[in-house]
């Protein structure tokens, strides 16, 4: 249990550590900055409100980014969400490249987007990201081959690039 | 794809700059608002809902009790009689505007030459063709002669209302409920029949000869063949041999009681509840 003054303390060390990572993932869900950013600050609420406790960073890392990923996936599924017609999020601002790529997965069916952010963003391994969304390795690699295969149809990639296991 | 771009591609997307101290903000902003026992303990928020449910809950039947009893206290001092030496009680000035119903409620200190007027307290009160009879409310009986006499009598009892500004001094009756005799001081005493039971409780402390007497305290007890023996009712055990003993012992503990007056010493038992040995 923490007392307030820990709570205080872990919440911002959170906040300065993982917000931009939960942003991102959120991002990648919804594909708008500001309901990504809801999300997060609805997320870091649950984490002040139910206290968990970590055995480790990576640990609590792991069930900010779970959490977020429920939390946009609970926005996707509301009425008024799926009612709006959105502005999509202006990315002219990226080098060419950058945006084709990140277009390129953003355009991608959602049960692949996570997995390869999850892999080229924050660096996880098919095991890690198979915890993270409790489901099989085997599953995870699957999503990621094919999601990479539709990337490299739209925009080539590395063919010898290696996933790590 | 290469993961070098993506992962630059995605570091570049911009986000709210103030996103981190708006979000602390708001966070510490929201746990001003809930308390420690709150935030982690949604049972207790529940109970808490309960608790002021119930509590509202609690004060709306307590309120309807209160307006109930109220009702029920101001219908039953309709019919019921006043004492004689009680004085008459009107209700203080009425407000400056608006029309009121002030009651009149006392005894009849003066009534009259035509005997269409009475005097309660400092008010004269005329009673006119106007003036209601009785309770004209639905579910009122009809006023019998004895609570509603025709003629007002000095003493008589009276009570109803009048809308009339009591200030003057003189109003006209709009409602008269009761006017009764007052009640007789026979009617009113106790009954002088029936009969007290006294309780037997003690240690026995000597026994005649015979064995069929006792004495607790200053009393002697005798045990006759009309006395009843062990506790009466439905649901009461046979009296067991340790608790009611056949012979009176001194020293035995005894319970009962006697409906005979004790001033003489010497009373026959009722009924005898215990008769047991002390305890060792």
């Amino acid at each position: 249990m923490y007392n307030s003054y820990e709570l205080n303390e872990s919440v911002r060390r959170a906040l300065d550590q993982y917000s931009q990572s939960m942003i991102k993932i959120a991002f990648t869900y919804l594909k708008n900055i500001a309901d990504a950013e809801e999300v997060a600050q609805d997320v870091f609420l649950a984490y002040l409100q139910k206290r968990p406790v970590f055995e480790s960073s990576e640990h609590e890392k792991a069930w900010l980014i779970r959490t977020t990923i429920n939390k946009s996936k609970n926005m996707l599924k509301t009425g008024w969400f799926k009612s709006r017609n959105p502005v999509p999020e202006d990315l002219s601002y990226l080098p060419k490249e950058e945006n084709e790529v990140l277009q390129a997965v953003l355009a991608l069916d959602k049960k692949y987007r996570i997995p390869i952010h999850l892999h080229y963003y924050e660096g996880y391994s098919i095991q890690e990201i198979a915890a993270i969304m409790r489901t099989k390795s085997a599953t995870v690699g699957t999503w990621l081959a094919r999601g990479r295969l539709i990337l490299k149809e739209k925009i080539g990639g590395l063919e010898d690039e290696k996933i790590s296991l | 794809m290469k993961k070098s771009v993506y992962k630059s591609a995605m570091s570049r997307v911009k986000t709210s700059e103030n996103f981190e101290e708006a979000t602390y903000r708001k966070l510490m902003s929201e746990m001003e608002k809930t308390t420690p026992s709150k935030i982690n303990d949604q049972k207790e928020r529940v109970r808490m809902n309960t608790a002021k449910k119930r509590t509202i809950t609690g004060w709306s039947i307590g309120i309807a009790a209160c307006a109930v009893l109220s009702v029920s206290l101001i219908a039953t001092n309709q019919t019921a009689p006043k004492l004689p030496g009680q004085p008459p009680t009107t209700i203080t000035q009425p407000p400056i505007s608006g029309k009121v119903a002030v009651n009149i409620d006392g005894v009849i200190t003066e009534v009259s030459a035509d005997g269409k007027s009475f005097k309660v307290g400092d008010l004269w009160v005329q009673v006119t063709d106007q003036t209601k009879l009785g309770s004209n409310e639905p579910t009122a009986t009809a006023p019998s002669e004895e609570l509603l006499q025709k003629e007002f009598k000095v003493g008589n009892i009276v009570s109803g209302y009048t809308s009339q500004d009591v200030g003057s001094g003189k109003v006209t009756a709009d409602v008269i409920y009761n006017n009764m005799a007052p009640a007789k001081e026979e009617a009113s005493a106790p009954p002088v029949t029936g009969k007290a039971m006294v309780n037997i409780d003690g240690q026995i402390t000597e026994v005649s000869a015979d064995g069929k007497s006792f004495k607790v305290g200053d009393l002697w007890v005798t045990v006759t063949d009309d006395t009843l023996l062990g506790i009466p009712g439905p649901t009461a055990a046979e009296p067991s041999e340790e608790l009611l003993q056949k012979e009176f012992k001194v020293g035995n503990i005894v319970s009962g009681y006697t409906s005979e007056d004790l001033s003489t010493g010497k009373v026959n038992a009722t009924r005898i509840y215990n008769n047991m040995a002390p305890q060792q």
